[in-house]
């Protein structure tokens, strides 16, 4: 036999061969062993404009391209680096303080990321890895990824019995070893003075004593910070640091008890021993959250702060069932913890012997187990679970304010270090727990923070400051929370994506000449008498319609869309903006665009009078609104004009107009009648939600009034139409690619979720509410009526649709084709084509459609499923959040309009607790609780109450107010809005009259 | 989670540290098995292949004789189970490995002088002891070390390597990198082709594809993949000579 002994000399020149094994272990419990070569080698180079001898070291790409050099050969100096210096954080130091390498203004440029560090940030948080990422493409901030695990001189192999992170922190010191050297040859080889330091930018002690041994200059993150101009502001953003909490653990007692290790809860969740779901915070009380897991059919309540154990809302968590005897109720108490917690102090936390539940807390919940234990409601119990571990944190940045009581000194010249409060705008996540030097500045202020920890000694979480928004109340400031809040992309649009534009601007037209490749594959559409209806003002023209007679007398219908992907092309820098932002956020005063001005209002739009590109569905139909064929085409149109939806029905009814653009218009409205008929016949649901418009006067942008929105029969033409052309087109994807197309459905809602409305129904107006299918829901939901309130039916409607699921985009392959029904519109399959000027599904849509026809070919990442999986889950969470954006706005404006006024209006009761209950004011779309203790006069004490949680109501005993509150009850209610005492923050307040 | 393939798009490296245009370390062995009428042992990486050939011999099997005036090459593919990350059995019925049968086969069918043993066999036996992408070109390179080793003529080395296109590279689709001699976890992520010619990069033999990509990424990856082709049969003509020299040697002394 011979041996199989690997000859190592055939190896490449240049490189020379290393090889790495590691461990990983998959979701499903198993582990692998990965062995993974690694050619090490020497062209690498090292990135500074000061060094000649790496520029013919990188070879170029297969098309010839080099990178230019990032780091600067005069980079800034401080007082300690006078010549100018690099930077080399390690991962901690990004784990820790990204907002501050993301803070502009000339500090924290030049920097070298390692390749270690950035795979150990990618490993420790994927949206820090991205935003690292973001970093490195940033220009201006000249961050360079060294890849130093691949080059020669700079690999570290790890020793027996070293740990990871040991061997990790060796090659950071390596790396920086290297550079340091590297740089000084580069210096001498140019015969100039200056040679910037190479520093490490660590919180390790060990590690920071490590390099000082080695000759490697370096320093903690605080004294870098501490010697930059502006020290006070960016210092602030430094996450306290882990070790100075380190020194406290000893004696600071542990308030919440400990998480299991990641594989114990595993296999607990393998073995259905506990429970993996989300975390979700009552918006009415802060002290109780739900979990969804699949095993329930009914969420599992989490109840208390030791139960909930340092998740915040949003977070990926693991919980174990409590015993029978401690199930619990739904809370029927609103609970805030502004009012709960008012009187903490935030600097408490050395000399806290309480426990996590504070006094104040602890009697808030007592209060009520009294109040429904004395009802002796037994059945009313349900699965209680408590949090034992988090598979994920969700946290994102927070907006919010400075609880004013937790400032020490107020002072705005002092810079003493304090620990403030810092209560978010969202209710459901705890206060924060800041260390900050710049308190009496930011008081009064919207600001930005995020949480760095929350560790088992402190009853709140613990964060950093970002930056400030502005004054609390002003439009800017409350404009930039929101959008921040939701996560809205909205700084302008990048150079790069700019570029993508056609050069031509302005002035592109559809090409003359029938000759030119724009046309290939176009039909020529413009001799059709298209037109477009819209929203009045609306400036982004996503469609436009047209109707014909045939001579058959079946009639022609073309649904024509913007062709938005004419324009943005897969993968260029542009359509990756839009796929990021998915969607176009429509504020009262502003609209936060998708895609760039010029195409969105100007070259895809469907401006009348002008040709377009466009992307149609035609189809011819008989009388009775069936489809007989359809068509799918590029084409050209020249929309004749464009109508709002009034003046669209103005024209229509104006039966002395019988031009042939009328009555093509008319055409559309009856087969549309037809159409809607049709659909309702087959179960969809005619749901409502609260909308109203803001009125404001254009110039000062101050809202003047609020109104409902006015459906006209114009309206539903359009949407007819629309959702005709989706649901053609989506079988028509689904048919050319079943595994990758894009679709949207909308699950059935689990029987669950409308218990407690038909519970509410049958109680209070002895109606029934069916919910065996979406038609006898529709069947249901138009007989629950109340002759003598006409409102009534609409706010059976608004409940309804809140127990609904929310309909989500999807890629086909991940879902078996029952599941592909669209509930609410009772379709079987549908998807988003209409509106691509605003919406990133759509344009995908578009891309799908155009293959399926042959006019071109698809793009990778739209055959790919994992990556359509990735847009989908992207543009689900950015339509919500427009969705709430766009809310949070009304919201806002309709505060506004209502500033320093009283006013009295008719209300409905929409739910009850056993301190409070909220009423709905349909005039301004507005929610309001209104709580017992406000019923009373000042100095008064809580009004004593009844509270029947079977047959809903509430009885008010108090001395001056005896009256009885029922659910669906209406009521007259006062508005007037007051300035929150601790934050000087506007309010709504409503009151019962 | 470890870095994935779009570092590439920050340094121009790759996930094991290569280059766009540079093979993976290539080594191989002829004559590995004494018992076989031709054997060798050939890596890619960290793809690992024994190959041994018997034959050609009289074809046994079947009551009527066989009509065709050439040899039959067969083809067996044995994957070990502790070959890749997860340890499986693959059955001989597995679809991927009879077309991987197939292909070799028919490859070879073309290239070896079969017409000179008519109603005879040749049986190319494959064990894979590691896998690490490149599975189909590495069995290619490693038959062709073993047919030589067994004396079969044939017109040329058949010399094979995969070329993937680096997705998603840069705004343009015309400027994706194509990549040359992909490794396990690259093939997973990128699309792929695998290439196989003779008499360097004059004839294609094989060209096989089985994931998706677009048109206009396909010339790049095969002029790349053409190019590695002939870079391979270099080295695979290097074995065979140094066998040949250390044979010769061992008769002469
Ligand atoms: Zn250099």
């Amino acid at each position: 036999m011979t041996s199989l002994k690997r000859s190592h000399a055939s190896t490449t020149p240049t490189t020379t061969l290393s090889s790495k094994t590691y461990l990983r272990t998959l979701k499903s419990g198993k582990v692998q062993k990965i062995v993974r070569e690694l050619y090490l080698r020497q062209d690498i180079p090292c990135s500074s404009q000061l060094c000649t001898a790496c520029l013919d070291l990188a070879p170029a790409g297969f098309h010839r391209k080099t990178e230019p050099f990032v780091l600067s050969a005069t980079p800034s100096g401080t007082k300690e680096y006078p010549e100018g210096h690099y930077l080399v954080p390690d991962t901690n130091a990004f784990l820790s303080a990204m907002d501050l390498f993301e803070s502009e203004g000339g500090v924290f440029q030049d920097v070298i990321v390692l390749q270690t560090v950035l795979e150990e940030v990618k490993n420790r948080s994927l949206p820090l890895y991205n935003r690292l990422i973001a970093l490195t493409k940033n220009e201006g901030k000249r961050f360079y990824v060294f890849f130093n695990d691949f080059r020669l001189e700079t690999y570290v192999q790890r020793e027996a019995g070293e740990t990871i992170n040991d061997r990790n922190d060796r090659a950071v010191r390596k790396g920086c070893a290297w550079y340091a050297e590297h740089l000084q040859q580069a210096v001498k080889a140019r015969k100039s003075a200056r040679c910037p330091a190479v520093v490490m930018l660590s919180d390790d002690k060990d590690c920071l004593r490590k390099a000082k041994k080695e000759g490697i200059k370096s320093s903690n993150l605080q004294d870098y910070v501490s010697g930059l101009p502006d020290a006070d502001r960016l210092l602030d953003m430094v996450a306290s640091a882990r070790e100075q909490r380190v020194t406290k653990e000893s004696k600071a007692e542990l308030l919440y008890p400990d998480y299991l290790s990641i594989s114990a809860m595993l296999t607990g969740v393998k073995n259905a021993t506990l429970h993996q779901g989300i975390f979700n915070v009552s918006p009415y009380n802060y002290l109780e959250g739900t979990v969804n897991v699949p095993s329930f059919d009914r969420a599992l309540i989490i109840q208390g702060r030791e139960s909930s154990n340092r998740a915040v809302s949003g977070d990926v968590v693991v919980i174990e069932i409590l015993p029978t005897d401690q199930w619990k109720a739904p809370s029927s108490k609103v609970i805030e913890e502004e009012d709960v917690g008012k009187n903490e102090n935030a600097e408490n936390e050395d000399d806290a012997p309480e426990g996590i539940v504070s006094e104040q807390e602890r009697r808030a919940l007592q209060e009520e187990v009294r109040k429904t234990h004395g009802r002796s409601t037994e059945g009313q119990s349900q699965p209680t679970a408590k949090v034992v571990g988090i598979i994920k944190r969700n946290w994102r940045q927070y907006v919010g304010h400075i609880d004013k009581d937790s400032v020490r000194s107020r002072a705005k010249e002092s810079r003493a270090q304090q620990t403030v409060f810092l209560i978010p705008m969202d209710k459901r996540v705890p206060k924060i727990r800041v260390r900050t030097r710049q308190a009496g500045d930011l008081l009064g202020k919207r600001v930005l923070v995020s949480i760095d920890s929350w560790d088992r000694e402190s009853r709140y979480p613990v964060g950093h400051f970002i930056r400030s928004l502005g004054e609390l109340e002003t439009k800017g400031a409350e404009t930039e929370a929101l959008l921040l809040e939701w996560d809205v992309q909205y700084r302008p649009f990048p150079k790069t994506v700019l570029d993508c534009l056609p050069a031509e601007g302005h002035d592109w037209k559809v090409p003359a000449s029938l000759e030119d490749p724009g046309w290939q594959g176009r039909r020529d559409l413009r001799d059709l008498l298209v037109c477009s209806i819209d929203p009045p003002g609306c400036v982004d023209i996503d469609d436009a319609l047209h109707a014909k007679q045939l001579p058959n007398g079946n009639f022609e219908v073309g649904v024509h869309i913007a062709d938005v992907s004419h324009f943005v092309k897969p993968n260029n820098a542009m359509d990756k903006e839009a796929s990021l932002r998915g969607t176009t956020v429509y504020l009262v005063d502003k609209r936060i665009d998708m895609l760039p001005m010029l195409l969105g209002t100007d070259l895809c739009s469907l401006k009348p009078y002008v040709e377009r590109y466009a992307f149609s569905v035609i189809w011819e139909v008989n009388a009775n609104a069936d489809i007989v064929s359809s068509t799918f085409t590029k084409s050209v149109i020249r929309s004749r004009e464009a109508f709002s939806y009034e003046a669209a029905q103005l024209r229509i009814d104006d039966r002395s107009q019988q031009d042939d653009l009328t009555n093509g218009m008319r055409q559309l409205m009856m087969l549309s009648k037809k159409l809607r008929a049709k659909r309702m016949a087959a179960g969809a649901l005619n749901l409502a939600s609260p909308e109203v418009r803001v009125e404001a006067e254009s110039e000062t942008s101050d809202p003047v009034d609020v109104k409902t929105k006015a459906l006209l029969d114009t309206n539903q033409l359009v949407e007819e139409f629309m959702l005709l052309a989706n649901i053609s087109v989506a079988g028509k994807i689904y048919d050319a690619f079943p595994q990758t197309a894009l679709l949207r459905r909308h699950a059935a809602p689990p029987k669950t979720n409308f218990e407690e409305l038909s519970n509410q129904l049958k109680v209070k107006s002895g109606l029934e509410l069916r919910t065996d299918s979406s038609k006898a829901l529709a069947d249901s939901l138009d007989i629950c009526t109340d002759p003598n309130e006409p409102f009534f039916n609409t706010l059976i409607r608004i409940l309804a649709t809140r127990c609904m699921m929310s309909a989500e985009y999807f890629c086909s392959g991940t879902q078996a084709y029952p599941e592909f029904r669209h509930y609410g519109l009772a379709s079987e399959i549908y998807t988003h084509f209409t509106s691509p000027i605003r919406r990133y599904a759509d344009l995908e849509a578009h891309r799908q459609l155009a293959a399926a026809i042959d006019y071109e070919t698809l793009d990778a990442s739209l055959q790919s499923r994992s990556k359509l999986e990735a847009v989908c889950k992207n543009i689900n969470v950015r339509h919500r959040n427009a969705q709430m954006a766009g809310r949070a706005s009304v919201e806002y404006y309709v505060g506004q309009a209502l500033k320093g006024r009283v006013l009295e209006e008719d209300g409905f009761v929409m739910k009850i607790f056993s301190n409070g209950f909220v009423v709905f004011v349909p005039r301004f779309g507005i929610e309001g609780l209104i709580r017992l203790r406000d019923m009373a006069g000042d100095g008064e004490r809580e009004p004593d109450s009844l509270f029947d949680a079977e047959n809903y109501f509430l009885e008010i005993k108090g001395e001056k107010v005896q009256r009885k509150v029922e659910l669906f009850q209406k009521v007259k209610v006062k508005i007037s809005d007051e300035a929150e005492e601790s934050t000087g923050k506007r309010k709504i307040k409503l009151q019962l009259v | 989670m470890p870095l994935d393939s779009s570092i590439y798009t920050l340094s121009a490296l790759r996930l094991d540290g290569r280059r766009w245009n540079e093979l993976r370390r290539i080594n191989g062995q002829i004559s590995t098995q004494q018992a076989a009428d031709g054997s060798s042992y050939f890596e890619m990486g960290n793809t690992k292949i024994i190959c041994t050939v018997n034959g050609p011999q009289e074809q046994k099997r079947g009551g009527g004789r066989d009509q065709s005036n050439e040899a039959k090459v067969e083809v067996e593919i044995g994957i070990a189970g502790f070959s890749g990350v997860d340890r499986k059995r693959r059955t001989r019925n597995d679809k991927r490995i009879q077309e991987m049968q197939y292909t070799i086969s028919s490859a070879f069918q073309n290239t070896l002088f079969t017409h000179l043993y008519p109603h005879s066999t040749i049986a190319i036996t494959l064990h894979v002891l590691s896998q690490d992408g490149s599975l189909l070109a590495a069995c290619l390179n490693a038959c062709t070390l073993a047919l030589i080793d067994a004396g079969i003529p044939m017109s040329d080395y058949i010399a094979a390597c995969t070329t993937g296109s680096m997705a998603s590279y840069a705004d343009k689709e015309d400027e994706a990198d194509p990549l040359l001699d992909l490794n396990g976890s690259e093939e997973q992520e990128l699309p792929f082709l695998t290439v196989g010619t003779s008499g360097g990069e004059d004839k294609v033999n094989v060209l096989i594809m089985e994931t998706r990509v677009q048109m206009a990424r396909l010339e790049a990856m095969i002029s790349v993949g053409l190019d590695g082709c002939k870079q391979i049969r270099g080295i695979l003509d290097g074995i065979v000579r140094a066998h040949g020299k250390k044979v010769l040697q061992s008769k002469v002394s």
